[in-house]
């Protein structure tokens, strides 16, 4: 066939000259300069004045015009040579560990474009198994923290390291001490041994600001180590924890979730569970989660400790005269007996004879070598206080040279700070490697900004034989240095710590191979599980111990209990935005800490009963609570009082890690204030406790940010049982349908459970075909942390608004942990429920948006589209569960308008939208702007990609493929998500196999939610009270 | 439809021996004389607002409405509260106008002129809510059913603010409408009576060339009862509609079917006190106690205390219904967050009671329909009561909803939101000040309809002549009163 030739004209047809020149000169522009001839070159043309004149002017004036309209200087740059292995906007995920001050969990981080952005758990990790916590969540922002140090300075002025190496090798010259919070690196350890070796006389400190000094000292005498135990609460039928926060802020508390939870999860088919018994004096997340709970005196701690190991051995609790302890201790001794050799009991009291006590306890019910193995030890918490309080007394006697300070922060947590900032005055060389300005580094001479464990090479033994990497996932972004690369270059090694840590584990796993897989994997650990083992006990401490313990004085009136926050930890978290955001689990308070009171003493100390529901009612409506001053041995303080069901009568807590120094960032300003000095310091150990403090109300108020401020489903009108649905395990296993029931008889007026979809409306049933998102939460298992708030966070760009906005109600989370008290006021049953956009099938919020800026996806997703949003807040106003958010503010810069953030949001917020901090945006997430609503989409960033990856690979997509990031941080596994018309899905099969326990909350209202709950059940033996 | 005949033992709508050309004397002199001192006074005070209001919401527009103490859980608050009360009180105007023509109110005469700009400059005031509510003002055409680009993406016909644009729009614009045309031939008559040049241009151009030939007269009276008719409808449907933004939602105290009935009534309610406050001063000030007689304020009494008394029912109803429905969120919220009064909003409840239901009853008494100081002091207290009313509604049923863990914190309103309300009030008197000023704030023309059958001169002669044997009247046409040429100066 011939080939065809198309013309387009004439022109083309015929080649006529006109046509080629045009074709020729088509964009073709000359300047209109007229050259004399055609031999001349234009540099010799003859441009006429007036003409040239006139195109100078011209430019000048385009030149002045574009110059002064301010245009958005937009800093993308593409990368000159692509780097092999990164596509934009398709994320790496790299395998590191996150580590401070002990804290030792396996992360991997979500790198997008050579920026971490988000911290997912690292499911290898046999510990964790994929589990986070809030902090851990939280860390990636301290990457970008614009309060980070960013040259080494001497004297507070800036140098080089090359000057800072030349100076130590200067002052080295004699014995030095190290001080570090607890290491888990096994090189580092190395390190500081050789380090050690060069400087003769040195030695290694490790001080912890909450320490396990009684653990590991009663340890000590009973089992001959200094150390820690691994503690298995999932093998565990019968824990008893007397004061151990071991879901919240106890020794390790992701992996204790999970473990935990095991324990908790429901077969429906064979509801069997693990019975929790908590002893507390302040209401606690593990407290709040335990089957019962027992409230006492802190003073009371030995004694109650003392009664259960005489009644674990048969001779009945004795010594104590509250009934209600009593039955409680005698409750827990029966249920530790009962469940031999898988029974366990914590105790979080740093009181060296408490630890006896309960080792020989746990010897006592067999817990050795079951849910207590001593096969591997953990490295969690290594510092002992009266350590530290040596080393203290040695820097004020004059006869410490040296001080290299790492992790530790004694100028703020010490018990007596005061004395050690004095020690350190009388210090010749004082070296900190820190991060950031902190309370120490700000008195040392030498600052050595640290890397960021992002920026970090590193390793880990979370536990005997259990290892976990660290790897770069970003390149220093400050001119800063790890820390071990200096002390290898003072100890006069020539390698860098790479070159160590490589040359290290090399040897160890096999070399150059197994060195990369277990930097790939990011945790390396033998491949059979180490099969538990007990200690042999020596119990010949343990009469002198107790006899110790039963001789404790007595409380005063008021005692006062020292607590670390979730969130918040020793002070870790307080110059973290995020974290000082989460609401608190148990107060649900935000940026700052305060006095928790007992309901009890409320009544008598703030006049105000919460059984009366006027006073409640002003109580819980108007932010500003009273103040009142604690005295402690002449110290005092003065703190908003927070009413806290489930607190003893007699005793007040109070969160240490606030009152932070201001070079750490915005968000430590004017957030609370620091409980430190009132701990004590007992001989060997920090007494956080105090059983004799005053407490007067000082007449004024301070505005406390809650975020919840009604905390019971059960009103005047009637027990909203449609919210929340609880029962005991015994009226379970009595009549396992009646939650089931209940729902039906909630339903019946429209046709019942089977019928509700179609008869509780008048409008026609649509069929859903294709994939249909669903979520499921198991409240059995959920303890209410919060890792998945703050993952949610990192994930969705969700904004902070700072503690002004919190307390106008204007705080941005998309998801929230509801948290609701039933039962007695005084220690009243706590229950969680995270609360996320329900994606309801009849949305009330769609209906209701008048340009249909929030609509219904084909796959089920209740979508916002911000472009389209006008912002008349009625989708807000209209959704029963209060899940959407306005954005009140220009909380992200992202406004058309310029100059209207100052004055209006507050630094913090400012400062999260620097362009450093702005480095952890998520580019998948819109960043919202002022005036639209926002809330949870289900990660639909996260199932575009699921759905994308199936279909690049020509397969249906699986459950392994999505994980939303809520369900991702989970350390409990309690959110379960997927494609509820899969048969074969998870999030299927847990709605089929828990047919009893589920419930839809406000399900009458046919708002038609795909988020499903599955009732928490408590393991008591008495019958649940009727609810409906 | 003033082919009637009217008892003579009815009160007479206008007082004293007016003549036509006295009528046009008295109601054109406020425009033709300079403003009194008062009406400076006052002027610049709602100027004053007005500007107060506007900064308020440039606020509100550049850094968000955060301006506002509203939060994640009361997302409206005194934005809507006002938004419902304005156009609550622009319903008494149209009512007057529409209605009451329908029905041949002969008082209606007296006061629908002013009552219609009240009607206008109230809907213009509560526009202003839902437009500067909205979180981004300046994309609040997308609210405007239009062919665009993109997509084409239309509006969503479900919302019931959609319903709100078209229902206040509508209403707007028949309202000014039926009011525009109604004073065509009053302007005329300022027009002919112009002794400067400026005053018969701009009152010329105004009248658009009204003649007051007798086709134009048939004419406007079509066009008059056309948009009665058409007004009529509107006078129920608009708030009618503004309910349905309350009642088609899920929140308890919202989600109602009482609520068309209820808040129609409400809104007639609030807008003749209004009409009430406003009539006491006018009559006082621009000295036409002759028009607006004592028998119109008692006139209006009545509807007050008729409407009132039916907002009233309603209260108790939904009181009822929510013990009797025996939901336990209704009854949460209106046996707790409402008629308990020592709940946090209890005492709003309770003033909104205590004004709306308790305090008009006063108005069973004669003496005190006619007494104008209880009525001025109680018109004002029944527009608190019906603000309050508003603010029941939306606050008290959103700040403690379903989940008892989003119960919010006490909404209490900033200086902003204070202000926005202020600025309305500005910019409803510097309406009504202008208004005032230059229109007839009594339609002229129909005083002179109603003056020889019901003004009391004409009465006294009717009571005389009701002894004169009816032959005497054989073929004298009586009872059919001669128009004079209203478009002629007197």
């Amino acid at each position: 066939m011939e080939q065809k030739k198309h013309w387009q004209s004439f022109g083309e047809l015929n080649q006529s000259k006109a046509y080629n020149k045009d074709v020729k000169d088509e964009f073709k522009e000359e300047l209109p300069f007229v050259a004399d001839d055609e031999s001349k070159s234009f540099l010799n043309a003859k441009a006429p004045r007036r003409d040239f004149l006139k195109y100078l002017g011209f430019s000048t004036a385009a030149a002045v015009a574009a110059a002064s309209c301010e245009m958005p200087v937009k800093k993308a740059i593409p990368f000159a040579n692509k780097p092999e292995d990164v596509v934009p906007g398709v994320s790496k995920y790299y395998a590191t560990t996150y580590v401070q001050d002990g804290d030792v969990v396996s992360v991997l981080a979500k790198v997008r474009d050579g920026r971490p952005i988000k911290i997912e758990g690292n499911e290898l990790s046999p510990i964790t198994k994929g589990g986070t916590s809030a902090r851990v969540q939280a860390s990636v922002l301290d990457l970008y923290d614009t309060a980070r140090l960013r040259f080494p300075t001497i004297d507070g002025k800036e140098v080089t390291f090359e000057a800072i190496d030349k100076a130590m090798a200067a002052s080295l010259n004699g014995p030095a001490v190290i001080l570090t919070s607890s290491i888990t690196s096994p090189s580092t350890k190395e390190i500081i041994s050789q380090f050690i070796a060069k400087y003769p006389g040195s030695r290694h400190v490790t001080y912890d600001a909450v320490s396990f000094s009684g653990l590991l000292l009663a340890n000590e005498t009973t089992y001959g180590k200094r150390a820690i135990p691994s503690y298995h609460f999932d093998n565990a039928k019968a824990i008893v924890s007397i004061g151990a926060d071991f879901l919240g802020t106890w020794l390790s508390p992701v992996e204790f979730a999970r473990q935990y939870a095991i324990g908790k999860k429901l077969d429906e088919k064979n509801p069997e569970m693990s019975k929790h018994i908590h002893f507390e004096s302040v209401a606690s997340l593990t407290g709040s989660n335990a089957d019962e709970k027992y409230l006492h005196r802190p003073s009371e701690t030995g004694a109650i400790v003392a009664a259960l190991l005489s009644a674990v051995n048969g001779q009945g609790a004795t010594g104590i005269s509250d009934p209600k302890l009593k039955a409680g201790i005698e409750n827990a001794a029966k249920a530790l007996v009962a469940n031999k050799g898988a029974a366990l009991v914590v105790a979080g009291s740093n009181d060296v004879n408490v630890q006896i006590a309960v080792n020989a306890i746990n010897e006592a019910v067999g817990a050795g070598g079951k849910t207590i193995d001593w096969s591997t030890p953990v490295n969690y918490r290594q510092g002992v206080d009266a350590d530290f309080a040596r080393l203290v007394e040695e820097m004020n006697a004059g006869s410490v040279g040296a001080l290299l300070i790492s992790g530790a922060n004694p100028a703020y947590t010490w018990v007596d700070a005061e004395k050690f900032k004095s020690g350190l005055k009388k210090v010749k060389t004082t070296v900190s490697f820190n991060t950031k300005v902190d309370e120490t580094t700000e008195l040392c001479k030498f600052v050595i900004p640290d890397h960021h464990y992002l920026e970090s090479w590193g390793d880990a033994e979370a536990k005997a034989g259990y290892y976990s990497f660290l790897q770069p996932t970003i390149y220093p972004l400050f001119k800063t240095r790890q820390w071990q690369d200096s002390l290898l270059k003072w100890t006069g090694n020539p390698s860098d710590y790479l070159a160590f840590l490589k040359t290290y584990w090399s040897a160890k796993v096999g070399g150059e191979t197994g060195w990369n897989k277990a930097l790939q994997d990011g945790v390396l650990h033998p491949s059979t599980v180490i099969t538990s083992a007990a200690a042999s006990f020596n119990g010949s401490s343990v009469a002198t111990a107790v006899t110790a313990l039963l001789a404790g004085k007595k409380g005063g009136e008021i005692e006062l209990v020292l607590y670390e926050k979730i969130g918040i930890g020793a002070g870790q978290g307080t110059a973290n935005p995020w974290l000082q955001e989460l609401p608190d689990p148990v107060t649900r308070a935000t940026w700052d800490n305060y006095v928790i009171v007992s309901p009890a003493l409320a009544r008598t100390l703030l006049n105000i009963d919460l059984n009366n529901s006027g006073e409640a009612d002003a109580y819980e409506v108007n932010p500003p609570k009273k103040v009142v001053k604690v005295t402690v041995n002449g110290t005092s303080i003065e703190l908003p009082a927070l009413i806290i069901p489930g607190t003893h009568p007699n005793t007040i807590a109070i969160a240490v890690g606030y009152g932070r120094s201001e070079k750490l960032g915005k968000s430590v300003i004017g957030s609370g204030k620091n409980a430190y000095p009132l701990a004590s310091l007992n001989g060997a150990s920090v007494n956080f406790v105090n059983t004799n403090v005053t407490i007067t109300s000082t007449g004024e108020k301070y505005p406390v940010a809650l975020t919840q401020t009604h905390n019971r489903y059960d009103t005047p009108q009637g027990n909203r049982t449609e919210v929340m649905k609880e029962i005991t395990l015994a009226a379970y296993k009595h009549h396992p349908t009646e939650i089931r029931e209940e729902r039906e008889a909630e339903l019946k007026p429209w046709g019942g459970l089977e019928k509700f979809e179609s008869q509780g409306t008048i409008y026609p049933v649509f069929d859903r075909p294709g994939i249909k998102w669903g979520m499921s939460v198991d409240l059995n298992t959920c303890n209410g942390c919060g890792a998945c708030v703050v993952a949610c966070n990192a994930e969705n760009n969700i904004s902070v608004v700072g503690k002004p906005e919190v307390l106008r109600g204007h705080e941005m989370h998309w998801l929230r942990i509801d948290r609701y008290y039933s039962g007695d006021m005084d220690n009243p049953t706590v229950v969680f429920q995270p609360m996320m956009c329900q994606h309801c099938d009849n949305a009330p919020c769609e209906n209701v948006c008048p340009v249909a800026a929030t609509n219904h996806s084909s796959e089920g997703l209740n979508q916002m589209t911000y472009n389209r949003c006008i912002g008349t807040r009625y989708c807000a106003n209209n959704c029963p569960y209060k899940v959407r958010r306005f954005n009140w503010a220009d909380y992200t810069g992202a406004d058309s308008f310029p100059d209207n953030q100052a004055g209006i949001v507050n630094d913090v917020v400012l400062d999260m939208n620097d362009d450093l901090t702005r480095m952890v945006l998520n580019p998948d997430v819109t960043v919202r702007s002022r005036g639209v609503i926002e809330k949870c989409s289900f990660c639909v960033q996260r199932l575009q990609e699921s759905k994308l990856t199936a279909k690049k690979e020509s397969r249906p997509m699986v459950d392994s493929d999505i994980k939303v990031a809520c369900q991702q941080a989970c350390p409990a596994n309690a959110i379960n998500f997927g494609n509820a018309n899969d048969k074969t899905s998870s999030i299927t099969k847990t709605r089929i196999e828990n047919p009893n326990r589920q419930f839809y909350v406000l399900e009458q209202l046919h708002v038609l939610p795909n988020v499903t709950y599955m009732a928490k059940v408590r393991n008591l033996e008495e019958e649940a009270k009727n609810n409906s | 439809m003033h082919l009637k005949y009217e008892s003579q033992l009815r009160e007479p709508l206008v007082n004293g021996e007016k003549t036509f050309h006295q009528v046009t004397e008295d109601i054109v002199r406020p425009i033709e004389a300079k403003p009194s001192r008062l009406w400076y006074i006052g002027f610049y005070i709602a100027v004053a607002l007005l500007l107060f209001g506007i900064y308020s919401i440039y606020r509100d527009v550049t850094y968000g409405i955060g301006q506002w103490n509203l939060n994640k859980t009361v997302g409206w608050g005194w934005d809507i509260t006002n938004f419902v009360w304005w156009v609550g009180i622009g319903h008494a105007g149209t009512l007057i106008s529409a209605i009451l023509l329908l029905f041949r109110q002969g008082w209606r005469t007296g006061v629908n002129r002013a009552a219609e700009a009240m009607t206008i400059f109230a809907v213009m005031c509560a526009g202003q809510f839902p437009i500067w509510h909205m979180g981004r003002v300046w994309m609040a055409f997308f609210v405007l059913p239009y062919p665009n680009t993109r997509g084409p993406l239309w509006v969503n016909f479900n919302s019931p603010l959609l319903w709100d644009v078209f229902a206040i729009s509508t209403y707007f614009t028949v309202s000014l409408l039926f009011w525009y045309s109604g004073l065509l031939p009053d302007l005329a008559t300022v027009r002919d009576r112009a002794f400067t040049k400026l005053r018969k241009r701009f009152y010329g151009v105004a009248s658009f060339g009204w003649t007051g030939s007798t086709k134009h007269w048939q004419r406007h009276e079509s066009l008059s009862l056309v948009l009665a008719g058409l007004s009529t409808p509107l006078v129920l449907s608009v708030h009618t509609i503004v309910s349905f933004d309350f009642a088609t939602s899920v929140i308890p105290g919202w989600h109602t079917t009482i609520f068309p009935p209820y808040f129609v009534a409400g809104a007639i309610f609030s807008g003749f006190a209004m009409v009430q406050t406003l009539m006491v001063i006018i009559r006082k000030v621009f000295e036409m106690e002759d028009y607006i007689t004592i028998g119109h304020i008692e006139a209006m009494n009545k509807v007050i205390v008729l409407t009132g008394s039916i907002v009233g029912i309603a209260y108790l109803t939904e009181l009822f219904m929510g013990w009797y429905s025996q939901n336990k969120y209704e009854g949460y919220t209106f046996w707790y967050s409402r008629a308990y009064l020592f709940s946090p909003y209890g005492w709003s409840y309770w003033g909104m009671m205590a004004c709306n239901v308790l305090s008009p009853q006063i108005f069973w008494f004669r003496k005190m329909r006619r007494n104008l100081f209880v009525t001025f002091f109680m018109s004002i207290i029944v527009n608190i009561g019906m603000w309050f009313e508003r603010f029941v509604i939306i606050v008290t049923s959103l700040y403690r909803d379903y989940l008892p863990s989003s119960w919010s914190v006490y909404y209490s309103p900033t200086i902003w939101e204070v202000g926005f309300y202020a600025g309305t009030f500005g910019l409803f008197f510097t309406c009504f000040f202008l208004f005032a000023k230059y229109f007839p704030v009594i339609a002229i023309a129909e005083i002179k309809y109603v003056l020889k059958t019901t003004g009391e001169s004409y009465k006294d002669k009717m009571g005389h002549l009701e002894n004169v044997a009816p032959e005497v009247f054989a073929h004298s046409g009586h009872g059919h009163t001669v128009v004079e040429n209203d478009g002629a100066a007197h």
